[in-house]
């Protein structure tokens, strides 16, 4: 079995999923020597961030069908408001939502602005993914 | 001098060595990825300085950046 991806959205994913998987370094390895250092003996929450890397991968190969308007750090910022939005409404369905967590709306926009501006805009340009909309795929 | 001939004489005779080409390309390719970070400007700085103010307004910045997916 064949099947034809364009190169160009399958670098988007892989560039998107490389990156966030490499994040993941923080909620699984800096998280506990946070916690064993700041906090020993308290129990941390564990949310679902094992899926980041698939969002993430997603979001980069729409990025690179789409080519919206928007420069790909804001692109990511529309991501991290969505997963903020995401998050609390988790928190409060669930009715752990705690009153700073609203902060969040501001703080991961802006953190996921940086990131998709320096690590994943310059990666999506080396590896030839920035340019024009992707033909669609002849089958 | 008919229309065929004119056509031969102005068009160039097509490169039969191809290996000065592929020599060229081979050698301007190279395992190398230049990555063109952008310089971080106001803008970066200021989303910078904003995300510290947060963590340091905020009560409890360790159970903040768990439930963010940063930590």
């Amino acid at each position: 079995m064949t099947s034809t991806v364009p190169r160009r959205e399958l670098l988007a994913y892989l560039i998107g999923t490389g990156v966030a998987g490499t994040i993941l370094v923080g909620p699984y390895v800096l998280r506990i020597v946070a916690g064993e250092l700041f906090v020993p003996g308290r129990v941390l929450p564990m949310v679902p961030v094992v899926t980041l890397p698939l969002v993430w991968g997603v979001w980069n190969v729409l990025w690179a069908r789409r080519q919206p308007v928007a420069g790909v750090a804001a692109w990511g910022a529309i991501l991290g408001l969505l997963l903020a939005c995401f998050v609390n409404l988790g928190l409060a369905v669930r009715g752990v939502w705690f009153r700073h967590a609203i902060a969040m709306i501001v703080f991961l926009p802006l953190v996921y602005w940086l990131l998709w501006g320096f690590v994943v805009g310059p990666l999506n340009e080396a590896l030839g993914v920035e340019g024009q909309r992707s033909p669609p795929v002849r089958r | 001098m008919t229309t065929l001939e004119m056509i031969r004489r102005g068009t160039p005779d097509p490169p039969h060595d191809l290996w000065p080409r592929l020599r060229a390309q081979l050698e301007a390719q190279d395992d190398v990825v230049r990555l063109h970070v952008p310089p971080i400007g106001w803008s970066g700085v200021a989303a910078l300085a904003t995300a510290a103010a947060t963590l340091l307004l905020v009560p409890d910045p360790l159970a903040f950046l768990i439930t963010s997916g940063i930590l």
